[in-house]
């Protein structure tokens, strides 16, 4: 597909031209967090940023959300409608990490069987423009390991990565070559495929931190009950803070609220690491302590989604590892794990 | 395309008490838009969500058989918040019913062969809904002998009692009926599910047991198939797990990398045994 070049100060002017068509949302300094928001009216995104905060996985499954509506009537509550808006929105400038988490998002939601209208909506309403990390933006980032790239396409429909002077803009997907007309006229040649492609090189490597992700799984397999399912959780919170920050993690409640005479059905996140996730109305809980729950969110990521859908449920993104209150390290765990016997 | 979150309107058409505590109903409910019920088309062993507004949702399994038309029944043990709701609502009120969800009994693995059915307390309702498609007209003859054990702790818990001595006449079914112990009236069998399936002592001989029950009634019922000779591809149960979405997106139900409400409720033992342990 098309590849072209814009100079490097146009991207602001970009991001606010397509926020005249668009529902924008782009990183933009928080207080000392760069996070993604809706763009207001002259409001300057943030591109020289790390990384967001949060995971970007908000725009298409919020942290809450309202499924349907519902009134009462004199036979008792009943349906009203269904409630699934999706503005056509352009994500700009996300982390290579972060599209990749889509990709995997998607896989859950978009089943052939059952499909989520609600994030696939969103999603399908949703350009995504994908901001290359040239410089991998922290010590902790570990895409690499989970068939990542600091410069990869994978969940994008547009990837800019910056190459010294200009920005290559490469469309990845027809979604992405409709929105061409933001970007200028000038075409990028074979120069600049060439300078993409070292740069591209030269972030991987500069990505040490490395993890035997894959490696892992014939021993997840195999080892459910292990000893050192039991050497792992004695710091953890049960804060669920991990859960929320991770852009692949997707557990969510379903619960209801009523005002008066009408109501609202809602999904909220919800995380594998709070004691009530799995708690049933008999009292019966299939996992009584945090080691199973540790062992359910380790399983879940490196063993149950790669059998379900040959994918590896964690992106590197090191969120986890950044937030957890009491620096438990998904990285230290997946080594410990590769080296079981 | 129907978005799987929401539900069909229903109306409560009839409520029937099953138990001397009170605390478990069958619900009958009639699809307020008739095309619903077509789109409603159920197996066997599914579930589906019990939706009522303003208070949340449970999965219940479905305990009418598909064989009977213009209706779908639950039976519901009254327990927390959606379930007490339940339990007070009149006939003619109005909820909502999401499905049906999950597998179903392997109908077409059964047939051609000699089923023994084994229920325990309330945890018979799908069961039922299996023996009424079963017996049903033409139905009866795709399947072999069928033997129907089913306990409660006393006579007045059984459920489905007018079922029960109806099918207690036809000469087609094997029915031995249960209590761990009897009262004044009681006229029937005495002693736990596990000891009554050692006397009947169905024969392992192109047969399938469907098991359904409390954990210990389970646990102390699956060495007597053993001792009789039945593999564990041919001993079935149905799994319980705490569900939201109940279609495999919320991440509640999973064991190992299983869903129970996807890719369950129901499996064999062979299968659970490939699974992890926890539920
Ligand atoms: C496949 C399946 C079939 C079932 N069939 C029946 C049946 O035929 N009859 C019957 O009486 N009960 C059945 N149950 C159990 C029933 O779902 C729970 O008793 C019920 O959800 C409790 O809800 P509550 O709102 O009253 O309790 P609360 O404690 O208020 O529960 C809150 C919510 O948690 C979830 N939840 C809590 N406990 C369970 C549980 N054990 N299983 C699943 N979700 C749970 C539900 O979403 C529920 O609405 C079945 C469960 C499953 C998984
Ligand atoms: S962030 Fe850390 S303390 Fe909190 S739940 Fe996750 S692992 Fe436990
Ligand atoms: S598990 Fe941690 S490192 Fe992996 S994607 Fe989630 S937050 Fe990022
Ligand atoms: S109930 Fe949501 S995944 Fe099974």
């Amino acid at each position: 597909m098309e590849k072209r070049l814009i100079k490097k100060n146009t991207l602001t002017g970009i991001a606010g031209k397509m926020a005249d068509e668009f529902k924008v949302w782009a990183p933009v300094k928080q207080e000392e967090n760069v996070i993604f928001s809706p763009l207001e009216k002259n409001e300057q995104p943030f591109f020289a940023y790390l990384n967001s905060k949060n995971a970007p996985k908000q725009i298409f499954f919020p942290h809450t959300e309202t499924l349907m509506k519902y009134t009462s009537t004199p036979k008792g509550m009943v349906f009203a409608a269904e409630e699934n808006k999706a503005d056509k929105t352009v994500l700009f400038g996300v982390r290579p990490c972060d599209a990749h988490s889509f990709a995997l998002l998607d896989m859950l939601f978009d089943q052939e069987k059952y499909k989520d209208q609600y994030y696939i909506n969103k999603r399908n309403n949703t350009t995504v423009i994908t901001l290359a990390c040239v410089e991998p933006p922290y010590a902790t980032c570990f895409c690499t390991s989970v068939d990542g790239e600091p410069v990869d396409d994978k969940g994008a429909d547009i990837l800019i990565t910056d190459i010294g002077d200009n920005y290559l803009v490469e469309f990845v997907t027809p979604k992405g070559e409709k929105l061409a007309n933001y970007f200028g006229e000038t075409k990028a040649d074979a120069a600049a495929e060439t300078k993409k492609k070292e740069i591209a090189e030269k972030a991987k490597q500069a990505i040490k931190s490395k993890i035997p992700a894959h490696e892992i799984k014939p021993i997840l397999d195999v080892n459910f009950e292990n000893p050192i399912w039991a050497t792992i959780h004695g710091k953890c919170l049960a804060c669920g803070t991990c859960t929320w920050m991770c852009p692949t993690c997707h557990c969510f409640d379903i619960s209801d609220e009523v005002k008066g005479n009408d109501g609202v059905r809602i999904r909220s996140w919800d995380s594998c690491m709070f004691p009530l996730f799995t708690k049933e109305t008999s009292g019966h809980n299939p996992r009584t302590s945090q080691k199973e729950r540790w062992r359910q969110r380790v399983m879940h990521k490196f063993k149950y989604y790669v059998d379900n859908f040959n994918a590896i449920a964690c992106v590197g993104c090191g969120r986890c590892v950044m937030s957890c209150p009491v620096n438990l390290d998904i990285r230290k765990v997946v080594e410990d794990i590769a080296k079981i016997k | 395309m129907q978005n799987p979150y929401i539900p069909y309107p229903v109306e409560v058409i009839k409520i029937i008490t099953e138990v001397d505590t009170k605390d478990i109903k069958t619900f009958r409910f009639k699809f307020v838009n008739p095309e619903d019920e077509a789109k409603f088309s159920y197996i066997p062993g599914q579930f589906g969500e019990l939706s009522i507004y303003g208070k949340g949702e449970s999965p219940i399994g479905i305990a009418s058989s598909p064989t009977q038309k213009g209706y779908v029944e639950f039976t519901v043990q009254k327990a927390g918040v959606v379930t007490s709701a339940l339990h007070e609502m009149e006939e003619g009120t109005l909820m909502g019913l999401r499905g049906p969800l999950g597998n179903s009994w392997p109908i077409e693995y059964l047939e051609g062969k000699n089923i023994v059915i084994v229920g325990g307390g309330f945890a018979f309702t799908t069961l039922r809904s299996l023996i009424n498609y079963m017996i049903f007209e033409d139905n009866r003859k795709r399947f072999g002998k069928i033997t129907i054990i089913y306990g409660a702790r006393n006579p007045g818990l059984l459920i489905y009692k007018d079922e029960l001595e109806a099918w207690q006449k036809r000469d087609d079914l094997n029915v031995n009926i249960t209590v761990d112990k009897g009262d004044a009236t009681w006229k029937g069998r005495e002693g736990f599910v596990p000891a009554v399936c050692k006397e009947v002592a169905p024969s392992a001989e192109n047969a399938v047991t469907v098991i359904c029950g409390p954990p210990v009634m389970i646990r102390f019922t699956l060495p007597v198939f053993f001792d009789l000779g039945f593999s564990k591809e041919n001993i079935i149960t149905s799994l319980e797990m705490r569900m939201k979405c109940g279609i495999g997106k919320c991440g509640r139900c999973n064991v190992g990398s299983k869903y129970v409400c996807k890719d369950g409720p129901v499996f064999s033992l062979a299968e659970l045994d490939k699974l992890t342990k926890e539920y």
